[in-house]
């Protein structure tokens, strides 16, 4: 080889060297900036038996898949994702304390409103008032259970629910029914003529349906005052309004005349559920997810999902009806900073409220889009007809209100099982279970 | 007297369990005692001196709690553990079959107390349960709700102790294994029978295994709590609640200070407990 091929050569590696270097480097850097940001998310875990938390895994998936190189999505198991218990609010309070909570995560109203009390969780007022579009993306007064006192918002609704009662066509039509009943007074004559007729009038549990039945005879009282929305939480409201005195003593004699199944204190919502699936029960409040969840599956007798009415509460005046609408939970989040995390985390939140995902969502579980969506849409998308025939009647009825767990002390339902069964019993008088109630379920006095 | 070239690898030794021991029992206790004097609720940390106990003893749910666990206790010991005794007694006689009564008697006692529960949640039902359904076989037919009517809710929760006896019949079979065949013989012998045999020789050699069942039921009762917070979740108005339930309770509603008073109070009955019962039974002396 010549001198000056060597020469040639060996600028060439010395030039080679820094070059492999830097372009070492570069891949090294575009790698560091290509790396995605991670969050986790504690309600996201796969779940064949909860259609909610199977579609927010599913949700997740697309999610990642969609942001790839940006944000990633980590499921972080926890045993109590899918419950709404006091344990739940404990595990959280825990994790708060260990400044551990995590990135995304579900909570119910009452539980916001315990832990927010840790200061660990997200104000999302201001992310949401500096993306105006994604706020107005949603419907009327969604985040009402989700807001403090101030204004403040502490969470993303998840759904918008309205919840009514489900009833057998076919039993109510032998009792002289062809239409659900629009008035209470109506619906105990039929409850009493279902009962001469051999069958269970309206199915209850003594925790969730009980409380249903409980929220339309106090929400659907012209003198509730806003017992559901406010006064719950007030340990003075519970005797003194006439709604709820009313509601509950009405609710103790429908025990009393036998228009309920025996095991209505179980505690256990399966109890009635199961007497209504069963064919035993003519009517049994719950939500729309019961229709995939239930009614649609083969806990259900053939054909009594095509028997099946879902009517909103009746009411104590004739055109008077109300209906329980609901915005159950919402997306919270345990990252306060303002960083690239946030960032990741307003970009999940984001995608879980688009009108695609709430749809995808309304399709999978029976939950009401929480965000407003294009009639076209809707019906395009071909959601089960039981839940949104009521949804879209819920905004035309005389009364909206939400269920008692919405604003409910945190203690409430345990309170519930403990005193009701004494109390139908006639062990406790009105007073002493209402006050007895408020007090075990840790209202406050008001002031 | 250790000598001195052995101090340190016993202490080494020694020191994964001095710091086990420390880190899950002692640091805990102390904690256990120091809140159960405060207001805390996992933010704030407040000593209130005996505010919590004298609280504790004001309120009528505790002393409802506390008349429940002695109740629960009662069953355990003058129900549990003599039907134990006289099961695992018959079975130690190896009579036909005993292996299949050993293994039947002996499964509730090896399933969760969850899964316990919940069968015993369908078995007390009113509208599909099992026991109306047997009593209706004897005239008796009613749709009465066992676990949810005050006055059978306590006794509808102490009923299922009857089916755990798995316990002490293994202890008591396995003590009467150990005895040896020539006291029998030597009895049989000076003219003893049957039941007398039992009486004079089984029953007594039996003592300590006995007193050890009675205070292993004594210390799980003090504490019972997934049964009844299955079953009844304490109700009907606090007709079944125990001091545990009663401790929980105070924990779900963010008053950690007050559920460690109970907690601390829980305990004292277990050592005053464990105490009572080494002595009455004289556990851990051979058997004269």
């Amino acid at each position: 080889m010549c001198s000056i091929s060597r020469r040639v050569l060996s600028g060439t590696t010395r030039l080679a060297r820094p070059a492999a270097v830097a372009v070492t480097l570069a891949a090294a850097a575009t790698a560091v900036a290509s790396e995605p940001i991670v969050i986790s998310c504690g309600a996201c875990q796969e779940s064949p038996s909860d259609p909610f938390l199977q579609y927010n895994y599913e949700a997740t998936q697309r999610f990642n898949t969609a942001h790839e190189r940006r944000y990633h999505v980590q499921v972080r198991q926890n045993q109590y994702a899918n419950s709404g218990g006091p344990e739940r609010l404990q595990y959280y309070q825990r994790l708060a304390v260990a400044d551990d909570l995590p990135d995304v995560f579900l909570l119910n109203a009452s539980e916001i409103k315990e832990l927010r009390q840790t200061g660990k969780l997200r104000d999302l007022t201001q992310d949401l008032a500096t993306d105006i579009s994604w706020r107005d993306s949603f419907a009327k007064d969604v985040f009402s259970a989700l807001s403090d006192d101030n204004g403040r918002i502490w969470a993303i609704p998840q759904q918008r629910d309205a919840i009514g009662i489900y009833y057998n066509r076919d039993m109510l039509a032998s009792a002289g029914y062809s239409d659900f009943p629009e008035t209470w007074e109506d619906f105990e004559a039929a409850a009493e003529k279902l009962k001469a007729a051999g069958h269970i009038a309206i199915a209850l549990d003594g925790a969730w349906s009980t409380l249903l039945m409980w929220s339309n005879l106090i929400g659907t009282h012209p003198e509730a005052n806003g017992f559901l929305q406010e006064g719950i939480r007030y340990a003075d409201d519970y005797p003194l309004n006439p709604a709820v005195v009313t509601a509950t003593e009405t609710l103790k004699r429908w025990h009393n005349a036998g228009y309920v199944n025996a095991d209505a204190f179980s505690g256990d919502f399966q109890n009635a559920a199961a007497a209504y699936l069963s064919g035993e029960a003519a009517m049994v409040a719950n939500g729309p997810w019961m229709v995939n969840t239930q009614l649609r599956t083969n806990a259900a007798i053939e054909g009594l999902y095509e028997r099946t009415g879902y009517a909103p509460s009746p009411g104590w005046e004739p055109g008077a009806r109300g209906a329980i609408v609901v915005t159950g939970a919402g997306w919270s989040s345990g990252h306060t900073a303002n960083d690239e995390t946030a960032e990741a985390v307003l970009a999940f939140l984001k995608f879980l409220s688009s009108p695609e995902e709430q749809l995808e969502q309304a399709r999978l579980t029976g939950a009401r889009p929480a965000v407003k969506i294009e009639p076209e849409a809707i019906v395009a998308s071909n959601l089960e007809p039981l839940g949104s025939t009521l949804a879209e009647q819920a905004d035309s009825l005389a009364f909206t209100y939400p269920h008692w767990r919405v604003h409910a002390p945190g203690l409430f339902l345990e309170a519930w099982r403990n005193l009701w069964p004494a109390y139908v019993r006639g062990e406790l008088n009105s007073e002493t279970f209402l006050q007895r109630l408020a007090n075990d379920a840790g209202a406050k006095p008001r002031g | 007297m250790i000598r001195s070239g052995m101090r340190l690898p016993i202490a080494l030794s020694l020191a994964p369990g001095v710091a086990l021991f420390a880190t899950f029992f002692v640091v805990p206790f102390a904690l256990l005692v120091t809140s159960s004097f405060s207001e805390w609720s996992g933010l704030e940390f407040r000593f209130t001196g005996l505010e919590n106990f004298q609280r504790m003893l004001a309120d009528f749910v505790f002393w409802r709690a506390a008349g429940n666990t002695v109740f629960y206790s009662a069953v355990g010991v003058f129900v549990q553990v003599p039907l134990g005794c006289l099961i695992g007694i018959i079975l130690a006689q190896k009579i036909r079959g005993w292996k299949v009564f050993r293994a039947i008697i002996f499964v509730p006692w090896v399933i969760s107390g969850a899964a316990f529960a919940l069968v015993f949640s369908m078995f007390y039902n009113p509208r599909f349960g099992l026991l109306n359904d047997i009593l209706a076989l004897f005239g008796f037919a009613s749709r009465h709700d066992w676990l949810f009517d005050t006055s059978t809710a306590r006794f509808a929760i102490a009923g299922t102790f009857a089916f755990v006896l798995g316990f002490t019949m293994i202890v008591v079979m396995a003590e009467i294994a150990s005895i040896p065949k020539e006291l029998y013989e030597a009895a049989e012998c000076d003219g003893a029978q049957g039941w007398r045999l039992h009486r004079y020789i089984t029953l007594p050699l039996l003592r300590n295994a006995i007193g050890t069942c009675v205070l292993i039921r004594l210390l799980s009762d003090i504490g019972l709590f997934d049964i009844v917070y299955i079953l009844t979740l304490g109700g009907p108005n606090d007709s079944t609640v125990t001091l545990a339930l009663y401790g929980y309770r105070a924990y779900l509603s963010g008053e950690w200070g007050f559920a460690s008073a109970i907690g601390s109070t829980i305990l004292l009955i277990g050592l005053v407990l464990i105490l009572s019962v080494s002595r009455l039974f004289r556990l851990g002396e051979r058997a004269q």
